[in-house]
């Protein structure tokens, strides 16, 4: 290389990797190797949950009473269960309700978070007292215990309600239970994730707007709404980028423990954590039941452990010391 | 600091009676008519009319607006009466006194375990910063947080048993804290709590080693292990109290998972055996000692943490002048 092309290089690169919070951030992620790792369980989830129906070999219901209890063959890849369900399809359907429920209760729990966090720290005061006794008294409550007392008092009144509406409209929307259980599911998730969402944002604002920046602008003179848009969202969106990937994945780990204890979504949607606990009755028999949703409940947990480790360090570099 | 401890005091007593008020509410509203329920699992054809229900309304005075029941409720949990099921016609008390002490001792010898395994183990990380004994720990931590314990339990149970016939008892009941079948259950809670304690203290080791007094003990050739025991281990510990109340709350979730899995005869089996009997007394009372222990460990945290760390003392109490 002559000394000519090395100077071309060296001045060109800096001008083509132009300093860049966002494209430093990934920078240091795909440097991190669990990241990456944990990264790709969680991509094929998002595939597996919008295009999981046309890959299944089976139909998650499609009952084959031939082949029941079958252990793990090249027809049935992961086994079929007591039904004679194909186990594989019903995990890849399964994907589709891990996602969609942690997608739709963290879009929930963040908006509720959203707002009860800027009220706290943009009024402080006795709002921001109420709001912090609020979150304080909600993580009091174990998660577990919050969605069996939720479940065990509104799904009934709520199965009786819809009922009625259906006896009146004669709509068979309402004539599906499987409504309530994903109301009652979501509605718990969402209360037992708002605190944390809430408390971080309220954290941020805080924070963020004693800054010497944001006094700066405010002494020039920069309306608040610009303050918001130019220094205080940026700032905030790394370890709210975090809180959300955590969330994410504590959603679904949650929803599958909900139905696990059974007070989830009720068949006839595939749920890992009821297959896991109905694999539970026959693990000795028939492990494959109970292994194949186990392992694939484990892959993508620790995935999103992985991931939001790779993401804290990648998106808050000064939390390193 | 008495005025603190009062502060603190004052903000817990009303979030208990918030939740208390909250759960009855969800219960009285939600769950329906517990005189009927009572009826409706007598055993045999029991007929009932209206007016004789309404007779046992007003004896036990379920006529009175929701107000004074709830205003009754908490009269009586504050003397330790926790009403009667719904449908044993037990005294909740009864219930919980033959149960709480099979989770009492798995939550000890859990919190216990953790703190001699996760102590250790976080220092030993620490001391190695970046090197492979750290990266090791440090991983397995983060691989272990991520695995549900509905998955771990299960997954040993079929490695354990099946795959390696290491043990040859069925892993299920109990049969006291000493005997072979709490195993099972004791490493998987340890599991599932392990990862907060390691990281904790691991950062604390990292914060302490750059100190002087550290750095002037090694150089007047105290013995490591006396510098680790002297003058890092109080330091290090003091911000260990502060996840108390986080790992209680884990630990809570996790007994009701790992006595699902195995079976034991605990406060999570009781809340879970009565999800589907819709016996609320029972289930209001769990999730109240539930929200209780969570915010009684809160307290204790708030008002000893100046005692052991008087530099965060003076912040929190605001004695600084």
């Amino acid at each position: 290389m002559t000394t000519q092309e090395l100077s071309a290089t060296t001045f060109r690169s800096p001008q083509a990797s132009r300093s860049n919070l966002w494209r430093d951030a990934l920078a240091r992620l795909v440097a991190n190797r669990l990241a990456v790792v944990g990264i790709i369980p969680i991509i094929l989830l998002f595939l597996i949950a919008i295009f999981g129906p046309y890959l299944t070999p089976y139909d998650f219901l499609v009952q084959d009473f031939s082949a029941r209890l079958d252990s793990p063959s090249w027809d049935h890849w992961l086994g079929t269960d007591e039904l004679g369900r194909d186990v594989f399809s019903r995990i890849l359907y399964g994907a589709r309700t891990a996602v969609s429920v942690g997608l739709i209760s963290t879009i929930i729990s963040l908006t509720v978070g959203l707002i009860m966090g800027s009220l706290a720290g943009y009024l402080g005061g006795r709002v921001d007292i109420v709001v912090v006794w609020l979150t304080d008294v909600t993580r009091s409550m174990p998660a577990l215990l919050l969605a069996i007392v939720i479940n065990l008092t509104l799904k009934v009144p709520l199965e009786t309600w819809m009922e009625q509406i259906y006896l009146e409209t004669k709509n068979t929307f309402f004539r599906q239970t499987m409504w309530v259980d994903l109301f009652l599911v979501f509605g718990a998730l969402a209360l037992i994730q708002w605190p944390s969402y809430a408390r971080l944002i309220r954290g941020q604002i805080l924070s963020i707007r004693s800054r010497n920046y944001v006094l700066a602008a405010r002494a020039l003179g920069m309306p608040t709404g610009r303050i918001l848009t130019r220094y205080v969202i940026p700032n905030a969106m790394g370890p709210l980028i975090v809180a959300v990937s955590a969330g994410l994945g504590g959603a679904m780990v949650l929803e599958s423990a909900f139905s696990f204890l059974g007070v989830g979504v009720q068949l006839p949607i595939p749920s890992w954590g009821k297959m896991i606990s109905d694999g539970l009755r026959m693990w000795q028999t028939h492990p494959h039941l109970l292994a194949g949703p186990a392992v694939v409940m484990a892959v993508i947990t620790v995935s999103f452990a992985w991931l939001g480790d790779g993401l804290n360090d990648a998106l808050n570099p000064r939390q390193w010391k | 600091m008495g005025r603190y401890i009062l502060r603190r005091i004052v903000y817990w007593i009303p979030a208990l009676v918030l939740l208390a008020l909250v759960v009855y509410a969800l219960a009285f509203f939600g769950a329906g008519d517990p005189i009927k329920l009572m009826f409706l699992r007598a055993e045999g054809d029991v007929t009932y009319d209206a007016q004789r229900l309404d007779a046992i309304r007003r004896e036990k005075g379920l006529d009175r607006p929701f107000l004074m029941q709830f205003g009754e409720y908490l009269w009586h949990l504050v003397q330790g009466d926790m009403g009667m099921s719904v449908i044993s016609g037990r005294s909740v008390n009864e219930m919980i006194a033959a149960t709480a002490p099979v989770s009492f001792q798995i939550g000890i010898a859990t919190v216990l375990l953790v703190a001699v395994l996760g102590i250790p183990l976080g220092i030993l990380a620490g001391l190695h910063h970046n090197q492979w004994i750290d990266n090791t720990i440090l991983g397995s931590a983060l691989f272990i947080s991520g695995i549900p314990s509905y998955v771990v339990g299960p997954m040993l149970i079929v490695f354990l048993v099946l795959g390696l016939q290491i043990m040859d008892v069925v892993p299920y009941g109990w049969d006291g804290l000493f005997s072979g079948k709490a195993i099972l259950p004791l490493f998987v809670m340890v599991f599932g709590s392990i990862a907060i304690i390691i990281r904790q203290t691991r950062a604390g080791v990292l914060e302490v080693l750059s100190e002087d007094y550290v750095r002037t003990a090694r150089a007047k050739g105290v013995p490591e292990i006396m510098v680790i025991l002297r003058h890092m281990l109080r330091p290090v510990l003091t911000p260990v109290v502060t996840v108390l109340g986080q790992m209680l709350i884990g630990i809570v979730n996790g007994a009701i998972i790992v006595e699902k899995i195995f079976g034991i005869p605990g406060l999570g089996r009781l809340t879970i055996d009565n999800t589907y009997g819709v016996d609320y007394p029972v289930i209001i009372a769990i999730a109240l000692i539930g929200a209780f222990l969570v915010m009684a460990i809160n307290l204790i945290v708030d008002i000893t943490y100046p005692l052991l760390d008087p530099r965060a003392g003076q912040a929190m109490t605001g004695v600084e002048e």
